[in-house]
């Protein structure tokens, strides 16, 4: 099920934005998810002054770990709902890793950064979740968008059915509709 | 009441908060502070499942704060106090004497530590004002951890009538993790306050004896949490044998040099490293800490921020840490800081990783730094608009909260702590005074930073006669923590019935003359104000000055705050034209004002009632021209976006984009339509949408 070098060691992520792009909400999501399969899970968060539009970044580890912080080089996934918060955190993948992107394609690394991610047999997904999400008439919810993306490509350690179940159980009454929409936009067609 | 779930994930806060109402709390006062204002919401949240929930107040300071907590812990009152590290000092005062005078309820002051710093000012260690005023200091490594510390927090408390501090750092509070949960405590602890003045009211002599017998209490401690296997966890078993490495640790350090360790093919359970994690780094627990020394050549300390279990160690010449250089001095210890720790460290030991770390994933691309930004939509960012556009020499002391992000528009020269805008203000205006310079100087303060420490600072300046402008933001809320109510709302934390402290009042109380409330979501009104309030200050017989800048957060509350909507639409681009002086339309009054507020400075007095331009340095933001008071200064708006790039450095909104090229457009995933930026463009350049389709083109 862990697509890690080391199965023992579990599963890590890093979930990268913008302060008020909703990073911490996908994060919990990717825990819920792990939760409800029995995993271990541990979260680190931002507060506080960086949620006011600066860059913004949670660690999660599913499995038998310690401390709430990935280490660079360490992580499976890399999802970031800003293609510049993506290239200030690639160095967290581990080889071998997967980053999901929100932009329309590569284009916005250039040919010696996408060689160097090639190197590292890095995975790079990018998906247009900010358009997606707006044609869903939901502008905000990129961030739903680009995880239901990462869960259609399996690069998470759960089936994107669960996680679909977990999000629209912890989704609010009025946002259940929304959410269902936005899910769909993302692709993964569950 | 609510019934209890067995296993939920949580927020350190969130589990210390649980923590607390698990063991009974009776009492809760907190000041908010990042990393530490989600305990006593939990608290409260949490408090719902008792038949009788803890009494919570959020303080209006947090020397207030634990006042009030200790002397409910006199009368037998299981209490907390919550605070971040730098509240600790505001608080340290009555921390000081708590560790001499005691409690009879059991007392835990929760400090919430932030190595790196993240949102704080500085990286302070609050176990080591924990060592300074004698009361010892339980450091957790996780949610889990800080939540399973409070009964034997309480316990110790209450065992040696001491106040037990517990110190999370920001990866505990704002670490998420599975927390079993129990059923709160139903502790009976009538109010029983017992009559005591040699100790509740103990004059100097009293106190050496006090002093003494605190002694004696912290060596007692000592012996009883070295012998306690669950306050000093040995995650191996130390080998009989001398090993050439081990590791003394606490906090969450011990936690991620664990992952990190099992990351190089080092897992310490089966490792060759002997680690003892300690969760009560003061008072020291000796004796295994002498264990461990006995059986390791050296040992590597890992803590955070600064070397306390280093200082207390026995035998630090054959410790590795800060003193030895091992450890660096400043900064978080993150798992990477951690990495290159350990590996200096293995390779001095000769301990081979099976699994060094291989090359990390480099890419040549620079993602442009992303600071914080007021939120768009804020009136403090048109608050801040304005103070520049009518002090535009003005000195700007700043203090702390989300205005301290008015240093994107220039308006914040100083920010150092809780108040002191106000005392800097009144010092920058008088050193120039006293040398009879007119210097403009405009403090600014939010209202909850206000309530907190704003009076003392405000009622000194009036009554030694400092001349200043205090703009207070008031936007009747605490809002960089997360909404907490201020003293203005009347609103309390657990709902008991409060009343609402007038901030006009409380002005006028502190002797303050000259107040006006205005809203800066009608600037040409602000404008007007803050004029006023700058004619006074200018007088020599006039004083401080205070304008109350109000409008509601729009975090909080956007409906609230943008009553109504206003899209807007930067118009296309026009060719940038310097401003021409014209004296034969109009006399130059020689003001200076042109002068002043240019921001590039490409204006320059000739002495002749002439000014001069240098069209090499003119950005043609036109502000020269808004403000000639005469008419002298000339250049039509040119309704269109010249790329000065003015509403970026004055007004800096999210909402505004500027593209390669200097030029502005409207960024709709940000923008909230509230139309401020109607007023910041010189160049007419930014308009209504509903004008801007018959007459312009969007740009």
């Amino acid at each position: 099920m862990m697509a890690t070098k080391n199965k023992d060691q579990g599963w890590q992520a890093v979930v990268a934005g913008v302060g008020g792009q909703g990073v911490l909400f996908v994060t919990r999501m990717l825990a819920l998810g792990a939760q409800a399969l029995g995993g271990r899970v541990l979260i680190s968060e931002v507060h506080g002054m960086a949620q006011r539009g600066g860059s913004v970044i949670s660690h999660l580890k599913i499995g038998d770990f310690a401390g709430p912080l990935v280490a660079m080089g360490q992580a499976d996934l890399l999802l970031s709902l800003d293609p510049g918060e993506a290239v200030r955190n690639f160095g967290f993948l581990r080889s071998g890793g997967a980053a999901v992107v929100n932009a329309p394609d590569a284009g916005f690394l250039s040919p010696e950064a996408q060689k160097a991610l090639a190197a590292h047999g890095v995975r790079l997904i990018c998906l247009d979740a900010a358009g997606l999400a707006a044609a869903a008439g939901a502008a905000k919810g990129a961030n739903l968008a680009l995880l239901a993306g990462a869960a259609g490509a399996g690069v998470l350690p759960f089936p994107a059915a669960q996680l679909k179940r977990v999000v629209l159980e912890a989704s609010p009454a009025t946002r259940k509709q929304v959410n269902q929409r936005l899910w769909e936009a993302g692709g993964p067609g569950v | 009441m609510k019934s209890t779930p067995k296993q939920q994930i949580l927020l350190g806060n969130e589990a210390i908060g649980r923590g607390l109402v698990e063991a009974g709390l009776h009492f809760m006062t907190a000041y908010p502070g990042t990393p530490s204002s989600e305990i006593m919401p939990a608290v409260v949240r949490f408090g719902q499942e008792m038949a009788t929930p803890p009494y919570c107040e959020w303080s209006v300071n947090e020397k207030v704060a634990l006042e009030t907590a200790l002397a409910a812990a006199y009368t037998g009152k299981r209490s907390a106090c919550a605070m971040k590290q730098v509240g600790l000092n505001v608080a340290l005062d009555p921390v000081m004497s708590a560790a001499y005078i005691g409690v009879i309820g059991g007392f835990i002051i929760i400090s919430a530590d932030d190595p790196g710093p993240h949102s704080s000012q500085t990286e302070q260690d609050s176990r080591l004002l924990a060592h300074f005023a004698k009361l010892p200091v339980f450091d957790p490594d996780s949610p889990a951890q800080a939540k399973s510390l409070i009964a034997p927090a309480f316990a110790l408390s209450e065992q040696y009538e001491i106040p037990v501090m517990l110190r999370p750092t920001l990866r505990v509070c704002h670490a998420r993790q599975d927390i079993a949960l129990k059923k709160p405590l139903a502790l009976k602890r009538p109010a029983n306050f017992q009559r005591d003045p040699f100790r509740w009211a103990a004059i100097p002599k009293m106190r050496l004896a006090l002093h003494h017998k605190l002694n004696h209490k912290l060596a007692a401690m000592a012996q009883q949490v070295a012998a306690d296997p669950a306050l000093n966890t040995w995650h191996c078993q130390p080998l009989a044998k001398k090993a050439p490495l081990g590791i003394l640790s606490s906090g969450v350090a011990a936690a991620l040099a664990r992952d990190v360790l099992a990351e190089l093919g080092l897992p310490v359970a089966d490792g060759p490293i002997p680690f003892l994690q300690t969760a009560v780094p003061y008072p020291l627990p000796l004796a295994p800490v002498e264990r461990l020394l006995a059986s390791c050549a050296r040992v590597l300390v890992l803590e955070e921020t600064e070397p306390l279990l280093e200082l207390l160690s026995p035998q630090r010449e054959r410790l590795w840490g800060r003193y030895s250089g091992h450890v660096p001095s400043a900064g978080e210890l993150t798992p990477d800081a951690l990495h290159e720790v350990l590996e200096r460290a293995l390779k001095q030991a000769k301990i081979k990783a099976p699994r060094p770390r291989g090359r990390l994933l480099a890419v040549p691309d620079q993602a442009p730094p992303r600071r914080p930004n007021l939120c768009a939509g804020c009136a403090h960012r048109a608050a801040f608009f304005a103070m520049r556009r009518v002090f535009p020499t003005g000195i700007y002391p700043g203090d702390i909260g989300c205005y301290t992000l008015g240093m994107n528009q220039g308006a914040v020269d100083t920010c150092h702590d809780m108040g002191a805008s106000l005392t800097f203000a009144a010092a920058l205006s008088r050193v120039h005074q006293l040398e009879g310079r007119a210097q403009p100087v405009v403090a600014t303060i939010g209202d909850s930073t206000f309530y907190h420490s704003g009076t003392p600072g405000l009622l000194n300046a009036v009554h030694n006669g400092a001349r200043f402008v205090l703009l207070i933001l008031d936007n009747e809320t605490t809002s960089m923590t997360g909404m907490q109510p201020t003293p203005e709302t009347g609103l309390t934390a657990d709902g008991h019935p409060g009343r609402r402290v007038d901030l006009l009042g409380l002005v006028r109380g502190c002797g303050v003359s000259q107040i006006e409330q205005a809203d800066p979501y009608d600037l040409p009104e602000f404008f007007k104000v803050l004029r006023r309030a700058k004619r006074h200050a200018a007088k020599p017989e006039g004083g401080v000055a205070v304008v109350i800048a109000r409008h509601a957060c729009v975090a909080k509350d956007r409906g609230l705050a943008i009553p109504r909507r206003v899209p807007v639409t930067v118009l296309a681009p026009a060719p940038a034209a310097a401003p021409v002086f014209s004296p034969q339309l109009k006399a130059c009054a020689d003001c200076g004002r042109c002068v002043a507020i240019c921001p590039a400075g490409a204006l320059k007095r000739t002495g002749k009632a002439r000014v001069k331009v240098d069209k090499k340095k003119c950005t043609s933001c036109r502000l020269c021209a808004a403000v000639c008071p005469t008419g002298t200064m000339v250049l039509e708006p040119a309704r269109g976006c010249t790329a000065c790039g003015l509403c970026g450095t004055w007004f800096a909104c999210p909402g505004l984009a500027r593209g390669a090229d200097g030029q502005m457009s409207v960024d709709r995933a940000w923008c909230v339509d509230c139309g401020l930026c109607l007023h910041v463009c010189q160049q007419a350049a930014i308009v209504q949408s509903s004008q801007a389709a018959p007459t312009g083109q969007p740009a």
